[in-house]
């Protein structure tokens, strides 16, 4: 056991202040809420009156009980399903391209950049009037090649559709950080693999592609867990789940089921459910990363 | 040296900025200047915008000058997330002092003990007046378990617009209106119009909002001598076959594609009936309020759906709309149900009269109604009375006061849509409604919730 010196207390010291701020938002505003709803899991609670314990009632209705339950699951891994593998070929795809050294060059990334941080509530409206069957643009468009556009909010399975289309709308974000790995990889290996005699396709799968991965995973696993948390583009476009539930996302039933037939015991089930089943998807990925993720520069 | 200075000069200037701006965020981020920052302040948010808004101020403005105890505070908390709102302020410990909210929230609320009883702060002649006076349906739809927790001050109640123009060219007598739904669907054939692709460009009345048409076939969704809501009975298979029949005779997605391509949501002076592009449609009465403010040269009609030939109910609907609530942990409860007297007209019917005018609402109680101003407003407006007529009308009711209603109204209204769509037939789907319903009620009694 070594003790800590008087200068060294202070310096720990100073470190815990500095990092106080954070540290108590943290234990308040995540920590506390999130061992709290492990226990308000097995409640039946309603906000007002104290919670009432249930045992395991949530679990079992939830799993056994529960139509609506399995139904936006399913929606919800259809979607990361699609729309994960979707987002990140889009996003190497364009930092490719934008990686290119051409004139405007830093325009046009500033271009694809741009709808990523438009607030997702507003690209949503403006959404909901593009994908309109009459008067939205896509069908306008579609009408010029004499293709009769479909009523995508209306009508399943093109409300899902819609939605995953609205997400290559903020690959701009994941198309940064794509960007910066490939400016992050060594001139040389390029240069020694042109003195073998590679051509571009296979510098970019010998070369780009490997190089990029540790990118690629960190972009799969936010992915992943962004896809299951899928919420606010949904809620705003489709709120009740859309046409045959087809947009019946788990964010928004466990949000319904919080705020609107208030039972928040039931919703935080479900949210522990969520978690562990995001946990162990990540796990698996990390797990599988030794295999393809090249960490070598 | 020069160099530092400007560094240190542009250190200073950047904590100065920095400090206007924190500074700046700390005022703008008060709240609204108080008028009357002497009085009791009395917090309420209500779900009105726009043109509506001003009318509340209006009334607001009418309290806070009628006294000088309380002061008023209103707070617009729209859309969705307006009783999400309401909870996380009751959480918080600062809900509002009073507060309207939408009537199917209001047994929700209760049941999870969220709102005061308000015949507790009634004295006995309130509360004879109100029991006696109030119209019954609008009285019931603020009731919980025998007690009241939301009295109105905007319900809403639904009818047909009838566009006076569209009817005389197809050669229909405005004032001989169909009487059964079956000569209805035959005027509305005649009133639609298609373009050269085959797509609507005008309708008329489309059959749909299962939970209220229900009742103008004899049915409903309400609670049954049992206690239990009545869902899959014959009066509400026959509405929702009737919806289905004539949805599918007009082309699903064809109606689709047009109820999308309206520009309702541009406003209330684009409502399609205002544009010609519906030629009867079935909204609320706050519509007449609009059609007076935005398109008072056009000639229309109101009339209640008419009930099929065999076995319907004239004039059935059901109420919704705006009910005032005070919170359990409100701050300011007296005040706050002296300001819900007075817009309700609970104390001075009279005077609640300019009130009910402002946004043509309908009113608490007959007494409102019969009022002098009342009367006046409705010479004005002689198409409100099919709405008034609608709400004298035994075959109006309250909708189930359970603790689950929200929950019901979901199923319902995906009833419906499963039904329209062809995915379950309505038997089907009436089916599906009431086996979701069951499971859910014992879902919720293990859990031990009350209804």
């Amino acid at each position: 056991m070594i003790a800590l010196g008087p200068r060294r207390w202070r310096q720990n010291l100073v470190g815990w202040a500095f990092i106080a701020p954070w540290l108590i938002g943290f234990v308040a505003f995540t920590a506390w809420p999130f061992f709290q709803s492990l226990y308000l899991s097995f409640t039946r609670y309603n906000i007002v009156t104290p919670a009432k314990w249930v045992g395991a009632a949530n679990y079992r209705m939830l799993l056994f009980e529960d139509p609506l339950f399995w139904k936006s699951a399913s929606v919800t891994v259809q979607y990361a399903l699609f729309s994960v593998p979707l987002g990140i070929v889009a996003g190497v795809g364009l930092a490719l391209l934008l990686n290119a050294n051409v004139r405007g060059i830093a325009a046009f990334r500033t271009i694809f950049y741009l709808p990523s941080i438009v607030p997702t509530v507003a690209s949503s409206v403006v959404f909901l009037w593009l994908l309109n069957p009459n008067i939205g643009l896509v069908n306008r468009l579609l009408a010029t090649f004499g293709i009769t556009g479909p009523a995508w909010l209306n009508t399943a399975p093109w409300a899902f559709y819609s939605l995953l289309l609205l997400a290559l709308w903020g690959v701009g974000g994941s198309m940064v950080i794509y960007l910066a790995g490939l400016k992050d990889i060594p001139t040389h290996l390029y240069e020694a693999a042109t003195l073998d005699g590679a051509g571009p396709w296979q510098k970019l799968l010998r070369v780009t592609l490997p190089m990029l991965t540790p990118v690629i995973f960190f972009n799969l696993v936010m992915g992943l867990i962004g896809s299951f948390q899928y919420f606010t583009q949904a809620f705003v476009m489709t709120p009740n789940g859309g046409p045959e539930d087809s947009t019946l996302f788990y964010s928004l039933y466990l949000y319904n089921r919080a705020w609107k037939y208030m039972d928040m015991g039931y919703a935080s089930a479900m949210a522990w459910m969520l978690f562990l089943l995001i946990v162990t998807l990540t796990a698996l990925v990390f797990r599988t990363q030794r295999r393809w993720v090249h960490y070598g520069g | 040296m020069a160099e530092a200075s400007g560094a240190v000069w542009k250190a200073r200037i950047g904590i100065a900025l920095g400090i206007l701006a924190v500074g700046y965020v700390m005022v703008a981020g008060r709240s609204t200047e108080r008028k009357y920052p002497d009085r009791i302040p009395v917090r309420f948010w209500h779900r009105w915008q726009g043109d509506w808004e001003k009318q509340v101020w209006k009334i607001v403005d009418a309290y806070n000058a009628s006294q000088t105890r309380y002061e008023v505070i209103p707070l617009s908390t729209p859309g969705t997330g307006s009783d999400a709102k309401f909870i996380l302020g009751v959480i918080g410990g600062d809900p509002p002092d009073v507060m309207s909210i939408w009537n199917g929230a209001i047994p929700t609320m209760a049941a999870n003990g969220f709102l005061t009883p308000l015949e507790t702060m009634m004295t006995p002649e309130e509360k004879r007046h109100y029991f006696e006076d109030a119209y019954p349906a609008i009285r019931d739809s603020g009731m919980y378990k025998g007690r009241v927790y939301g009295i109105t001050i905007g319900a809403d109640l639904y009818a047909l617009y009838v566009n006076v123009a569209a009817m005389k060219e197809v050669g229909a007598d405005p004032d001989r209106f169909p009487e059964t739904m079956e000569e209805l669907e035959a005027l509305s054939q005649q009133l639609t119009k298609v373009d050269s692709s085959g797509n609507y460009t005008r309708l008329g009345y489309v059959p749909g909002n299962l939970e209220y048409l229900a009742h103008t076939f004899g049915g409903g969704f309400f609670l049954g001598p049992d206690g239990k809501p009545q869902l899959h009975t014959p009066a509400n298979r026959r509405a929702l076959e009737e919806i289905v029949r004539q949805r599918k005779k007009l082309g699903f997605e064809r109606v689709t594609r047009f109820y999308a391509g309206l520009n309702s949501a541009a406003g209330a002076a684009a409502w399609p009936f205002m544009t010609g592009e519906l030629a009867i449609t079935f909204d609320g009465q706050w519509r007449v309020e609009e059609l007076r403010k935005f398109r008072p040269d056009l000639e229309y009609r109101i009339l209640p759906v008419p009930p099929p030939r065999e076995g319907g109910a004239p004039r059935g609907g059901n109420i919704s709309g705006n009910f005032m609530i005070i919170p359990s942990s409100a701050k300011h409860k007296e005040g706050a149900w002296e300001f819900v007297k007075f817009w309700s007209g609970l104390d001075n019917p009279e005077r609640s009269a300019t009130f009910y005018n402002y946004g043509g609402w309908l009113p608490l109680s007959p007494r409102v109604a019969n009022s002098p101003i009342y009367q006046a407003w409705l010479r004005e407006n002689p198409q409100f009375q099919a709405f008034l007529d609608i709400l004298s009308s035994e075959n109006v009711r309250s909708k189930p006061t359970i603790a689950n209603l929200q929950f019901l109204i979901d199923q319902v209204s995906r009833a419906e849509d499963r039904a329209i769509r062809g995915l379950l037939t309505p038997a089907q789907a009436l089916d599906e409604l009431e086996r979701t319903f069951r499971e859910e009620s014992l879902k919720r009694k293990e859990l031990g919730y009350v209804e």
